[in-house]
């Protein structure tokens, strides 16, 4: 399932509870994590890049390097704007100001979504790692667990382990499921699956 | 968006993808000059119900009303009961039937064919043990649960129950439907080799379509709606009687 991962940082608590109680209500919206002090919210941020961010004035003013080193964060960013506070320069993608309507704020999230596009990029719980795509291959062309370890070197264990992996981030269980995600993604061609001995 | 007072004829003429839900309410066309409010009072259906589900189904953006939350859980379990029904009845064995005429009237290797089919049978056994869980477990759980937070003093064995099981774990293991569709969807239109029937292939990716626009719809309302509800409640009831 695709959707976009938020992060809400906002100090006032009332006001990040109510954010994050909106957000997901929405569809396709998922909130990943929710701050109410910058430090921890950078540290977060510069790990996992990507995603989407909902953020108060107050934070936004002192979030300065945040910015600077996250490239394209800006283009992702909703400014909860304090029209009391003096404004710090940047170009965010969109405002929300303290006496928008419900349906003015959601209509801004979800036009900042559709801009973005959700993508695999966006969602870095949905990618899979090298070597899951090695094992989505594998299982593809028809071998068991037991060959796939022996070509990869690895424990049949390890392999179930990535195997599980790999279902939940896909939602895909069957092999011929994962045959055809492996066919459409790319990672084999359909003439590799359907010549196989 | 579509209110109590719309003309229920002009609602659905203006939104026809809006049909499917007409008989999840066990309502008939044949509505006259009737407003949304008065089809659902013929009908016994809550019209809030009826309009946060119609709106949400049409409006990608529609973030559901607070009018959502006073609706029985019984109400929704039952929407989610028949809409079950529909996709097990009507929309898959529709799909089913277009896809393998598609592949009888293309010139797939047997092979190509056999990747479809077994796709599509692995597929549909997922969806029916999918559904299966949920209405043997899942939904009898809710239903008795909110049968019980409304007694004065509810089961022992309920609320021991209670204590060790709660829906966030459902919600763990609550797997999307949809995803393996659109793959499908994606394989016809980039892979597989041409077939001279245009029109069953249009009408096999319209039918996939709406089956995910469905899907994702009902799930959204499983995830969204369902569980943080029964949520709410479960962690209610624990408050007020665990120290009894």
């Amino acid at each position: 399932m695709k959707s976009a991962g938020f992060i809400v940082a906002i100090d006032n608590y009332l006001v990040r509870a109510g954010m994050v109680s909106l957000l997901n209500k929405m569809h396709q919206v998922r909130v990943l994590r929710e701050f109410g002090a910058v430090e921890p919210m950078i540290r977060f941020t510069q790990k996992n890049p990507g995603h989407f961010l909902v953020i108060g004035q107050s934070l936004f003013n002192k979030a300065g390097e945040l910015f600077l080193s996250a490239p394209g964060l800006l283009d992702r960013t909703i400014l909860i704007a304090d029209p009391a506070r003096e404004m710090k320069n940047k170009e965010v993608h969109a405002s929300i100001l303290p006496d928008d309507s419900k349906p003015e704020i959601t209509s801004k999230i979800v036009a900042l979504i559709n801009m973005q596009g959700i993508d695999r990029e966006g969602d870095p719980s949905e990618m899979l790692t090298q070597r899951e795509i090695t094992i989505v291959k594998l299982v593809s062309l028809g071998m068991t667990n037991r060959q796939i370890a022996d070509k990869l070197f690895l424990s049949t264990h390890t392999v179930i382990t990535h195997r599980k992996n790999i279902i939940s981030k896909l939602g895909i269980k069957s092999v011929s499921g994962l045959t055809v995600y492996a066919i459409v993604n790319n990672i084999i061609t359909i003439e590799e699956v359907t010549s196989k001995p | 968006m579509i209110t109590r007072n719309t003309s229920m004829c002009r609602a659905l003429l203006e939104n026809l993808q809006l049909l499917p839900l007409i008989p999840r309410f066990n309502m008939k066309l044949g509505f006259g000059e009737m407003t949304v409010e008065q089809v659902c009072m013929a009908y016994a259906v809550e019209v809030d119900f009826f309009l946060e589900i119609a709106n949400a189904y049409l409006d990608e953006s529609y973030v559901p009303g607070e009018e959502l939350s006073l609706i029985p859980l019984s109400t929704v379990v039952n929407y989610l009961t028949t809409t079950h029904s529909y996709y097990l009845e009507t929309a898959l064995p529709e799909v089913e039937q277009n896809i393998f005429q598609l592949l009888e009237r293309s010139d797939l290797s047997s092979r190509e064919a056999a990747l479809v089919t077994d796709f599509f049978n692995d597929y549909k056994k997922e969806f029916m043990e999918h559904l299966s869980e949920e209405e043997q477990h899942v939904l009898p759980y809710i239903l008795e649960l909110e049968r019980q937070s409304a007694l004065e003093q509810p089961d022992a064995d309920f609320l021991k129950r209670l204590q060790r099981y709660s829906i966030r774990e459902f919600e763990k293991g609550h797997d999307r439907l949809e995803t393996s569709l659109e793959n499908l969807s994606r394989l016809i239109i980039k892979y597989l080799p041409p077939c001279d029937d245009f029109q069953l292939c249009q009408q096999v990716l319209n039918q996939l379509s709406a089956l995910v626009k469905d899907l994702v719809d009902h799930a959204d309302m499983e995830d969204k709606i369902l569980i943080p509800r029964v949520a709410e409640l479960e962690q209610a009831m624990l408050r007020t009687f665990s120290d009894r």
